[in-house]
């Protein structure tokens, strides 16, 4: 099992790579006058200004330069009035994803306010999603053709086919404009202006944790009023596909041999359900799971749109909108990382339910 | 406890599986005593009852669309179609145990094969884990598995066929039960392999002193293991009695068809293989009269009216036929 998991492990650096080539392919698809915004700010118009940048951060070596410098940064000599300043700029490892016209700032920063946004909605997501999903399979399954289970297809396909924003705006409707119970957004003003403050400490950029974490309740929940709607509506929709899969693979699992001689066996039908026929029912849901967990990370630009959720999503679609290059390159660089790191827990995950993967 | 008392009593047992296509008559009316330390074969081709017949016994019916419609099952004075499900339980593995056809299938990929064995033992002998994984250490050693304690602890894929059966028979055994249903167990193995688990069987049976029902296609494992046999077709049982008696002198003109289609050591090679003309009926609405009369050679028109039951033909062997003083062995 070790030797599995360190296998495993060992294929991430050159997955990696893998996803750095691709993106480096894709950037060296735009022009060099595009790619400076790796590395300024202001994208002058003047020509020879261009051309200045472009070569003095070697947007116009061979590529293979360009992919170093790229990952590792350049070495930029400027002379100012007469003041010559040597520094090293730049470089994706260096955490230096370049500057998004967009979001007037630099894409990095933009990623490490945008992700925990992302992140925090997911976390509270994933558990409803997860365990709702495979507690309603496994009882649709086991109550197969039975009025519970007739109730549970009914959530999964209505769940499946509704459109999330169209859930999204009938729930806002319902609670926000009829009630005023959950506000869009991710905090009020108020709470805001205190996050901001250099009094609150911010530990984990998670608001909810921080909040409590800053000893200040009122935050905490002023921040999960504002999460209510986005949760359910973005739970929903997986939550319905986790439950479909998880009861249609527990319906499979349960006609096989094997159930039928744990039951031979005396075994309460409890102890047969929990302990034969979940382990191997689970299987393709950990498979949906990983791909569950990374798609909710990467930000859901719907769901962030409709109730205006300051998210990966939202910025990854605004930048996108205006041709953002650069900045939608970054986030789907960062995409890709999070897949990687995801399959290789859905991988190891796998081993530990299945002890066939492990001898491979 | 009377000593005439059988350990289990099959009476009348009828079991009916509801489907799309109708209402398939799979156990017809089926009964049959059993002493204890009887080892008793039930043959028959596929579908003819003999697993689900098993099935019913042990209440492993899905019910629906499967329904027990009728009969009783006398075990040690109990009627286990009668109890409540958490008795049943109580009787599952621990004083009637089955094994299975396949046994890649039967056993569970992801748990070990220690596991398996040790959740039987936990349940009913109340043993703790070291207790139960000891025993079960000593199970698979009896059942012929080397270095029982390391490969306690592998899963069936690192079994090889043989070696998988024997740990289900080991897991049939680990609770002491008074009768071990064996469901095809060797259908599945080479040869070779059967004969071994054939054999193991024999001798843990003459060890434990237990009961064995073994189910089979093949007359020729029965031969080999079983002293009383009942040859089943299309539900019912149709002829019964001592192995030796009904080889040699068969009542039942599908008795002696099976027999005549075993192929013969001693005959002229190019000689073509016999099987009996026809093909087994639909289940689902059985016309009434004898199952077998469509294919039978001594077909009269009352085998088509009237269902035969089991009568007397010799000592201890019955056989259910119209014509059974005219049937004879070919």
């Amino acid at each position: 099992m070790i030797n599995y998991i360190i296998r495993r492990l060992i294929m991430v650096p050159f997955l990696l790579f893998g996803v750095t080539v691709l993106i480096f392919l894709m950037l060296m698809a735009l022009t060099p006058v595009e790619r400076t915004a790796l590395y300024v700010r202001d994208v002058p118009r003047n020509e020879r200004v261009l051309q200045g940048i472009i070569k003095k951060y070697g947007l116009d070596k061979p590529w293979y330069v360009q992919y170093w410098r790229w990952l590792f940064g350049t070495t930029v000599t400027t002379t100012e009035n007469g003041v010559t300043t040597v520094e090293h700029v730049g470089g994706i490892l260096r955490g230096d994803l370049g500057y998004s016209r967009t979001a007037s700032q630099p894409v990095a920063e933009l990623l490490a306010r945008r992700f925990p946004a992302s992140l925090e909605l997911t976390l509270y997501s994933v558990v409803p999603v997860i365990a709702g999903g495979i507690l309603l399979g496994v009882i649709g399954a086991v109550k197969h053709n039975k009025l519970a289970d007739h109730i549970v297809r009914i959530f999964g396909i209505v769940g499946w086919s509704f459109p999330d924003f169209v859930f999204g705006l009938l729930l806002l409707m319902a609670f926000y404009a009829g009630t005023g119970w959950f506000p869009p957004g991710r905090v009020s003003d108020w709470a805001n202006k205190i996050i901001m403050s250099p009094e609150f400490r911010n530990y984990t950029s998670l608001i909810t944790i921080d909040a409590l974490l800053n000893l200040r309740i009122d935050i905490f929940l002023d921040a999960l009023r504002h999460m209510v709607l986005p949760v359910i509506t973005l739970a929903y929709l997986w939550w319905a596909l986790t439950l479909r899969v998880t009861r249609s693979s527990m319906l499979e699992t349960l006609r096989q041999d094997y159930i039928t001689t744990a039951r031979a066996k005396g075994l309460s039908e409890r102890t047969v359900i929990r302990q034969h026929a979940l382990p191997n029912a689970l299987m393709p849901v950990v498979t949906l799971g990983g791909g569950t967990v990374v798609g909710l990370l990467s930000g859901v630009v719907i769901i962030e749109t409709v109730y205006n959720y300051p998210g990966m999503g939202a910025a990854a679609a605004r930048a996108a909108s205006q041709l953002d290059v650069v900045t939608v390159l970054a986030f789907v660089l960062f995409n890709g990382l999070i897949l990687v790191l995801a399959n290789v827990v859905v991988d190891i995950l796998y081993a530990y339910i299945d002890p066939r993967v492990r001898l491979d | 406890m009377a000593g005439t008392q059988h350990l289990l009593e099959v009476k009348n047992l009828t079991t009916r599986f509801h489907t799309e296509d109708g209402v398939v008559h799979a156990v017809n009316d089926v009964s049959y005593t059993l002493n204890e330390g009887d080892t008793l074969g039930v043959v028959g081709e596929s579908g003819c009852g003999k697993s689900v017949h098993a099935l019913s016994i042990m209440r492993l019916i899905q019910i629906p669309p499967g329904e027990i419609a009728g009969g009783e099952v006398i075990f040690r004075g109990r009627d286990l179609l009668k109890l409540s499900d958490d008795d049943m339980r109580k009787v599952r593995g621990a004083e009637i145990a089955m094994i299975f056809q396949d046994p890649m299938t039967s056993l569970n990929p992801v748990k070990t094969v220690g596991f398996q064995i040790m959740e039987a033992l936990m349940l009913h002998k109340g043993m703790d884990k070291a207790s139960a994984r000891e025993r079960t250490v000593e199970l698979l050693t009896l059942v012929g598995i080397p270095e029982a304690a390391q490969r306690v602890d592998d899963y069936p894929h690192q079994f090889s066929g043989g070696m998988r059966q024997r740990a289900m028979i080991a897991m049939g055994l680990s609770c002491d039960p008074s009768i071990l249903i064996a469901d095809e167990p060797t259908t599945a193995l080479d040869v070779t392999i059967q004969a071994q688990i054939i054999d193991l069987v024999k001798r843990l049976q003459h060890k434990f002193g237990m009961t064995v029902i073994w189910i089979t296609h093949d007359l020729g494992v029965v031969a080999g293991l079983a002293r009383r046999v009942n040859v089943m077709y299309a539900g019912r049982i149709i002829e019964s009695g001592p192995v030796k008696e009904i080889y040699a002198n068969p009542h039942h003109p599908y008795t002696v068809g099976l027999l005549g289609s075993l192929p013969s050591h001693g005959g002229r090679t190019s000689a073509r293989l016999f099987s009996i003309p026809g093909e087994p009926p639909d289940l689902v609405g059985l016309p009434p009269g004898c199952a077998f009369a469509p294919r039978c050679q001594y077909q009269t028109p009352r085998c088509f009216k009237e269902t035969p039951s089991l009568e007397e033909v010799g000592l201890g062997h019955t056989a259910a036929c119209w014509e059974k003083d005219k049937v004879r062995r070919v």
